[in-house]
């Protein structure tokens, strides 16, 4: 099973989040911005992220660039409240692994995670 | 000048009449001398002198008759000739504006709303053009202001349907964690939580409709067309729909023509269109009701077709089924979870791929939806035939 990184500002989606990823059986961290993204990502090292694509301070978005930048290949689905993500206007330079739509259909996330993360 | 001389001819006209009757009165009065005797010889004389004269006048009066006849028409002609001359000077000078007016007009009609026309010379003409760029000015705040509007409705739809996902997600994720542990709930509490879940699923289609309405009207509604073969594509939707028509004992068959043409589509919009009518379909008709899925080509055309021998729909609906937030009756009553847009959002899509949708319906036969979408064009076709038989 994997460890993921699930990054969103509201606290009830990561409640949610957390419930459903770790009774698939896998190990869940949170963080609630870009920041604490770009810092758990370096201390732990999660097998995957799970960003949200709108957060304060600093966006998913922006958290990847610099991880990218950094050298960091973790693969990455970003969550986005637009019906549309993954449309044309999406980054296409920050190795994005998929998009994932709210609301959330956790069967097919589970699949992906699962699917990431095989190795 | 015609004028004067005129003026001038009829008083010597006047004189030359005077004089003529002077000279009767004198003859006259020579006769009178003549018929007394008085002065005979003179008498004689002043007789035959005149009758002279009058003739001399009367030759004068024709002369200056024709003077003036003369005068009168090189007077008509100069005239006619000046106001002629002048006429063809103010057509020209009104002509160009004309023409630009007409041009500018034109344009603004066209959606031109910077269309204007710079117009001097006369002063009518320049007031025509003044009073057409006033009402172009007018025209063109107008349209800014509508355009504003738009966009703020726009941007809060899109800020609307942002907003409100994220507490569905909630809803729902933890309504179906409920549902994950079903075991230990009882019956009561699990149609409880699959009510809650229904009803996310309805308000996620009421966003998604929403945005996809808010997209049609800003023109942002767009296709990623490819030459796409129809027949899995059906294939599949009917066997996902049949999830919701098993437990209402409804039948859904498909007929589809073998050797269907290519079309070039956006598979998933084709999709979209296909469940709206097929939930329509299922949402409309009672338990136990029939549901056909047909797909058939005919002429340059592929004809999808959703046939069901449910209510049908009242003629006097049938004009704005088309038409967003139009609903059927049993819609009305709650009945039927529909948002009154899919049928307003599959025409769309269906007019983006170049097709049409039609409706034909007989109350207590049935209804049938038809969607036309015109063959791919033989050169996409043969390159996706090529791909596919590379690939298989």
């Amino acid at each position: 099973m994997a460890r993921v990184l699930v990054a969103d500002d509201s606290e009830t989606i990561l409640l949610l989040m957390r419930t459903r990823l770790e009774l698939a059986g896998h190990e869940v961290e949170t963080a609630a911005d870009g920041q604490e993204v770009t810092e758990l990502v370096r201390e732990s090292e999660p097998d995957l992220l799970l960003l949200d694509a709108m957060m304060p301070r600093k966006s998913g978005l922006d958290a990847l660039r610099e991880l990218r930048a950094a050298g960091v290949a973790v693969p990455v689905l970003i969550v986005s409240a637009h019906q549309d993500a993954g449309d044309a206007d999406s980054p296409t330079d920050l190795e994005i692994s998929g998009y994932v739509n709210k609301p959330i259909d956790f069967d097919r996330l589970l699949e992906e995670i699962a699917a990431l993360t095989r190795s | 000048m015609a004028v004067i001389g005129v003026g001038r001819f009829i008083q010597q006209r006047q004189d030359f009449e005077d004089a003529i009757a002077r000279s009767y009165q004198v003859e006259i009065g020579a006769r009178t001398r003549l018929a007394e005797g008085i002065g005979s010889e003179v008498a004689r004389k002043a007789i035959a002198t005149q009758a002279d004269r009058r003739d001399e006048l009367r030759e004068r009066i024709s002369d200056d008759t024709r003077d003036t006849a003369i005068l009168v028409a090189a007077g008509l002609i100069a005239g006619l000739t000046g106001a002629l001359l002048l006429f063809s000077g103010l057509i020209a000078s009104m002509r160009r504006p004309l023409e630009e007016l007409v041009d500018a007009a034109g344009r603004l009609a066209a959606g031109d709303r910077r269309a204007r026309v710079e117009i001097g010379g006369l002063s009518e003409t320049a007031a025509l053009g003044a009073a057409f760029n006033e009402m172009a000015d007018e025209l063109e705040r107008e349209a800014s202001k509508r355009d504003q509007l738009d966009r703020l409705k726009d941007e809060f739809v899109l800020t609307a349907s942002h907003e409100l996902r994220s507490p569905l997600t909630s809803v729902q994720g933890f309504a179906e964690l409920l549902m994950l542990e079903r075991d230990s709930l009882t019956q009561k509490q699990v149609e409880t939580v699959q009510i809650i879940l229904d009803n996310c699923r309805h308000l996620v289609r009421l966003l998604n409709d929403l945005l996809d309405l808010a997209r049609s009207d800003a023109g942002r509604l767009s296709i990623q067309a490819q030459p796409t073969e129809l027949a899995p594509l059906i294939d599949d939707t009917v066997r996902t729909m049949r999830a919701q028509t098993e437990p209402a004992h409804q039948v859904l068959n498909e007929r589809i023509d073998p050797d269907l043409p290519l079309v070039n589509v956006e598979p998933g919009r084709i999709r979209q269109i296909l469940v709206n009518l097929l939930t329509n379909a299922h949402e409309y008709c009672p338990e136990g009701a029939s549901i056909a899925m047909t797909a058939r080509a005919e002429g340059d055309e592929v004809v999808l077709a959703v046939i069901d021998d449910g209510p049908g729909i009242p003629e006097t609906q049938l004009e704005q089924i088309f038409e967003r937030f139009t609903r059927g009756d049993a819609g009305l009553t709650q009945r039927v979870g529909g948002t009154g847009l899919g049928l307003a959002i599959s025409k769309s899509l269906v007019e983006l791929h170049g097709g049409r949708i039609e409706v034909d319906s007989t109350v207590g036969q049935g209804s049938t939806f038809s969607v036309r979408l015109p063959v791919a064009a033989a050169a996409d076709a043969g390159g996706q035939r090529r791909a596919t038989a590379e690939a298989s």
